[in-house]
């Protein structure tokens, strides 16, 4: 749950699905973020970052601070940002080598 | 109010597995840990049906961790085909909030939520301290607390410093805890959908522990500069969290704001004035 105005920086309707290293995890309140390079088809990578919600709210999920470091490849489910930017609204995401599912939106 | 002691972590075979399930090591303090006061079935779960505890005095006990069982009155403290009968002013600058998405929503700069909303955001809980002559209230979100006196200290008529949480004083009446609140600022929002008050707003919680689990909660507006009328949002329910602590939740990151601000930009021109001013 946002702190803030979900819909006015994500928007619901533009579910996105991208796979990618990670490269760098904030965990930090009132939200915690990670960025991750996603591979361009000409080689080049694409950095993207990911809100999640607050460490906090992660523990009690199960989640701990170094389920998810940087070098690893995970799969992200999210609401993309409004303005179109390399920012999204993580709602699943699943570590590529063991197929763990890090992180899943509540159902409430 | 529960103290964590050496011996009930050493005497509770919960301690035990807790030990064994994470090596030795605390992943994060106090997430999960055995608390004293606790009633519990035979296999050592917390009984969240047992009775309400009761403090010396005979009243009950509020005290504990408690979070809100919905995610609903965090966005609008009336459910759907209810609607709070608004002046015009504030009708519309609710109109604008809802409209913008929350135009300036005080959490956008890491404001807390104020009352009575602050107890309702569904993923941050709140720990009652229940006290003779006060009950505090500590809200996980931004580790912000209220103070209720219970000490026969009256509410001010008038205050020259009004507050964001407003200045609260508590009774009981019969099993409910009574608090009444006077003296607030402008500026926090009643839910996030945006329903506005002004410095006249007059609030009366009703606080009823109906077991050890579940607590509810009836909250009554009464702000004549806003509202026509007193009117009463839905009733909340929250669950208590056993067996674990508060963690810290500081506004130290808040990368939403640059791109909350982009999008309002240009919105904010038809922003009604502040209601009551």
């Amino acid at each position: 749950m946002a702190h803030h105005s979900f819909a006015a920086e994500f928007d619901a309707t533009q579910p996105i699905k991208l796979t990618g290293t990670v490269t760098k995890v904030e965990w930090t309140n009132p939200h915690t973020w990670f960025f991750m390079d996603v591979k361009n088809e000409d080689g080049s990578a694409t950095n993207w970052g990911f809100e999640m919600p607050g460490p906090g709210q992660l523990l009690r999920a199960g989640m701990k601070r170094d389920s998810m470091k940087a070098g690893d490849v995970v799969t992200v489910d999210a609401r993309r940002a409004r303005d179109g930017g390399n920012r999204a609204n993580a709602q699943t995401v699943v570590l590529t080598s063991t197929g763990q599912r890090l992180f899943g939106a509540q159902a409430r | 109010m529960r103290i964590f002691s050496i011996a009930v972590w050493r005497s509770g075979m919960f301690a035990v597995a807790l030990i064994c399930a994470t090596g030795g090591t605390v992943a994060a303090q106090w997430l999960s840990l055995p608390l004293a006061g606790t009633p519990r079935t035979p296999d050592g779960k917390p009984n969240l049906s047992a009775p309400a505890p009761r403090t010396a005095d005979g009243k009950p006990d509020l005290s504990g961790i408690w979070r809100i069982d919905n995610p609903r009155p965090n966005e609008d403290l009336l459910s759907d085909g209810n609607s709070a009968p608004m002046l015009p002013s504030a009708a519309a600058l609710y109109k604008h909030r809802v409209g913008t998405l929350g135009y300036e929503r005080p959490g956008t700069f890491c404001m807390p939520h104020g009352v009575p909303d602050a107890v309702t955001v569904p993923s941050l809980p709140f720990k009652i301290l229940q006290m003779p002559g006060v009950t505090v209230v500590l809200y996980e979100e931004f580790h912000m607390y209220r103070q209720i006196h219970t000490d026969g200290r009256q509410l001010p008529v008038e205050t020259d410093d009004p507050a964001w949480y407003g200045y609260s004083v508590g009774r009981w009446d019969g099993d409910t805890f009574v608090v009444e609140t006077a003296g607030f600022k402008e500026g926090s929002w009643l839910d996030n959908h945006g329903h506005p008050h002004t410095d006249a707003l007059r609030m009366t919680e009703r606080f009823r522990r109906i077991n050890f689990g579940r607590m509810e909660l009836a909250v009554t507006i009464d702000d004549p500069k806003a509202y026509s009328r007193p009117w009463t949002a839905d009733t909340m329910r929250f669950e208590l969290q056993p067996d674990t602590e508060l963690l810290e939740h500081l506004c130290e990151n808040n990368r939403d704001l640059g791109s909350l601000q982009q999008y309002w930009q240009g919105r904010d021109q038809a922003a009604p004035p502040t209601t009551g001013k």
